[in-house]
């Protein structure tokens, strides 16, 4: 997946990934995408509806063992 | 963003776990683009001032530190740190002006943006909110 910027958010629990996404996402231009690094197990359900909500899209999300991947491109 | 939700969250109370539930959905709802209106009223007044340093509740007061450690280790900052970030995020923080007579808080011992109201102006507040909690 093409990444523009990548943020590692491991170790981290609710809310530090989201709350360190939102602030990563905004250093980014609109179009660009982000690879989020998080192994917050509540992270699977937290970063889809937090693109939901601020309608950026979530492109892509891999999971590798505990560890989740999520590509997110900014759209506002 | 097209559709702004508004959350309002009361406060009553000042133990570590109440500090930290609260500012820590405030700092999950403003980093989702959500206007966050906080008003700490009785014992949840305390958090707002300078020399909050809020304990965890009864018996488990003795493990104040242990369960900040473990929260620090989970990159969950302290209440200092998780109340930098709401105000650097724009959540609106509002001591009671009532409780403050009551509990003997002037406005210098506040922290600075944090705005003095009573539970009309609040409630006019909350009136236009989508989500409404009370921590205490």
């Amino acid at each position: 997946m093409q990444k523009d910027a990548s943020l590692d958010a491991k170790g981290l629990m609710c809310p530090m990934p989201i709350v360190k996404l939102a602030k990563k996402l905004k250093e980014l231009q609109i179009g660009q995408v982000l690879e989020l690094i998080a192994d917050d197990p509540g992270a699977k359900e937290d970063v889809p509806a937090w693109c939901q909500r601020t309608q950026n899209e979530l492109v892509e999300t891999r999971q590798e063992g505990n560890v989740f991947y999520f590509y997110i491109r900014r759209k506002v | 963003m097209v559709d702004v939700k508004k959350v309002a969250i009361v406060v009553s109370e000042g133990t570590f776990d109440k500090a930290m539930m609260s500012l820590m959905i405030a700092n999950t709802a403003a980093s989702m683009g959500m206007e966050v209106h906080i008003f700490h009223t009785f014992f949840g007044l305390k958090l707002v001032t300078k020399k909050a340093n809020p304990k965890a509740p009864g018996m488990y007061r003795l493990f104040t530190g242990m369960f900040k450690k473990k929260m620090k280790a989970v990159g969950v900052e302290d209440y200092s740190a998780q109340k930098k970030m709401a105000i650097e995020l724009g959540v609106n923080m509002y001591a009671c002006g009532t409780s403050m007579g009551v509990m003997n808080v002037t406005a210098e011992d506040l922290d600075p943006g944090v705005k003095i109201l009573g539970a009309a102006a609040f409630l006019n507040i909350a009136a236009d909110t989508d989500m409404q909690y009370f921590i205490g």
